[in-house]
């Protein structure tokens, strides 16, 4: 399918908005986070979406934000940038490891670097830092002084 | 049998790199797997944030000591991306060069380790001599034999010298050479097919769905190269197909993860020649490079392991606010309990060795 209608179409979705064409052949969207779950299945059944390449989670102060890139493994090379906005006091979504067996790690990362957590995920723990480690060092917040001695 | 589990790691030669693999035996068949990682955790990414954009190409050095080279061209490419740089036409030929000499620097230093894995230690000697060239060639416009810092944002620091290209073809002519011989060496040796066929088979769907890319995926019959899916520099002037080889169908195993990264050198060398035919003369570094950048961008490219992803999110100050690396191998090797299962302990070296584990970039 064409970037241009496939962005189109995934715009009808619900609790979608500003989509957008970034370059040729990748799109970009935004998703609340009610609705993400429905949207990533979705985009695993209808679009062909098979790859989840990365999952960041950015710090914006006022809350988080999760971006997700999904790609089309095929000649295309498409790719889709999904935002999803978590509020600060609970960074909460859907886990989509059912989904894609690769968001399994990316998902641990974020949780162990940004404290969001998946629900559903079936082995959230930190992967990077050690067991017992406080704090989630890649949000802004974070101060290393008050950790210092422990580590 | 009473199950147990068994540590191989933090320290242990299979690991090539400081991480650990915890395996659960049922008597000598493996029934579960467990990797561990962070032994080499630096927080780049944190690191990053505080420092400028251009400072960053010390750090994207050092995610991978066997590919450093492509590391930086990713972030660099990133951030050309963020800032709207254009890099000059001769830059991307000379990027192109460099980026197939480290993958065939970094195939090669895999097929240095991956052969004493499985009891050859000549292999080592044979793979470290070969990549002694090829760093040598790197070394040529670099001064670097490690670590590089040859990208910079908006080209690359100087051009090749006069001479380079027939340097290069005595290289590759000797490389040709010698991969025959360990073609002959290898595929034929009855110790090396019985160690590698059929352990560790993976089918193409699975790997999909775990995020195994690169040469992985490729070995298992998929023509997927982000060369040509997502292309970068001159990657889109030169005539190429990406190479796939499979076990049977549909299916990878260690061997064909073998066959792989040795017709990716092939292909590398033949990328090399005509990107050195077609080089146009002109500019190497872009006339003016801002210091500050806002917005965010991301690039992936084709590392010598599989899809690197940098994704950079500015703030309009002269430092990231914050800066994702996709490493390809920490996905992979989160996919490892799915093809360790069902094995025997001795095939873990053979296994994890096939799929060119780099600690430094899956740290991060």
């Amino acid at each position: 399918m064409e970037t241009g209608k496939f962005i189109q179409q995934l715009g009808k979705h619900k609790g979608t908005s500003n989509s957008s064409a970034l370059r040729s052949n990748v799109g970009c969207i935004s998703v609340t986070r009610e609705a993400s779950p429905a949207f990533f299945t979705a985009l695993k059944e209808d679009y062909a979406f098979d790859h989840c390449s990365l999952i960041s989670a950015v710090d914006n102060q006022s809350g988080f934000e999760l971006v997700y890139h999904f790609s089309i493994i095929g000649e295309s090379g498409q790719m889709l940038e999904v935002h999803v906005d978590l509020p600060r006091d609970t960074p909460t979504i859907d886990s989509i490891t059912h989904l894609w067996g690769g968001a399994d790690w990316h998902e641990r990362e974020a949780y162990d670097l940004m404290g969001i957590y998946f629900i559903g995920h079936p082995d959230l723990k930190r992967v990077l830092l050690p067991d017992g480690f406080a704090g989630h060092p890649l949000r802004k917040d974070y101060v290393y002084e008050i950790h210092e001695e422990e580590w | 049998m009473a199950e147990m589990w068994i540590h191989m790691g933090p320290q242990h030669p299979m690991t090539h790199g400081l991480w650990n693999l915890r395996i659960k035996v049922d008597g000598e068949t493996i029934t579960d797997a467990v990797p561990e990682l962070g032994y080499l955790h630096r927080s780049v990414e944190k690191i990053g944030e505080r420092r400028k954009y251009f400072m960053n190409t010390t750090l994207t050095d050092r995610l991978c000591y066997a590919s450093a080279m492509t590391w930086t061209h990713c972030y660099c490419l990133t951030v050309e991306e963020l800032m709207g740089v254009e890099t000059p036409q001769r830059a991307k030929y000379i990027r192109t060069i460099v980026l197939e000499l480290q993958r065939i620097a970094s195939h090669l230093m895999w097929l240095g380790a991956y052969l004493p894995d499985l009891g050859l230690i000549t292999g080592f000697l044979y793979g470290m001599r070969d990549r002694e060239m090829f760093l040598n060639l790197l070394e040529i416009p670099s001064g670097g034999r490690l670590l590089y810092n040859y990208v910079k944002i908006g080209g690359v620091k100087r051009d090749l010298p006069p001479g380079f290209a027939a340097k290069a073809e005595r290289v590759m002519q000797t490389l040709e050479k010698r991969l025959k011989e360990y073609e002959d060496l290898y595929d034929n040796s009855k110790i090396f097919r019985m160690r590698t066929d059929d352990v560790g088979c993976y089918s193409a769907s699975d790997a999909i769905n775990w995020g195994i890319t690169g040469p992985n995926l490729r070995s298992a019959g998929v023509a997927f190269d982000l060369r040509q899916a997502d292309s970068y520099d001159a990657y889109p002037e030169l005539d190429f197909t990406p190479v796939t080889t499979s076990a049977s169908d549909g299916i990878s195993d260690c061997f064909s993860r073998y066959r792989q990264r040795i017709d990716e050198m092939y292909q590398s060398m033949d990328l090399i020649r005509q990107a050195l035919a077609k080089m146009p003369e002109g500019k190497v570094m872009a006339d003016s490079v801002p210091v500050r950048a806002s917005g965010e961008a991301f690039r992936r490219t084709e590392d010598s392991r599989g899809e690197a992803l940098m994704y950079l999110v500015g703030d309009g100050t002269d430092r990231p606010y914050r800066w994702k690396i996709r490493s390809p191998m920490f996905t992979t090797v989160s996919a490892s309990p799915h093809f360790l299962k069902g094995y025997k302990v001795a095939d873990v070296p053979a296994i994890m060795g096939s799929i060119d584990m780099c600690i430094g970039e899956t740290d991060k």
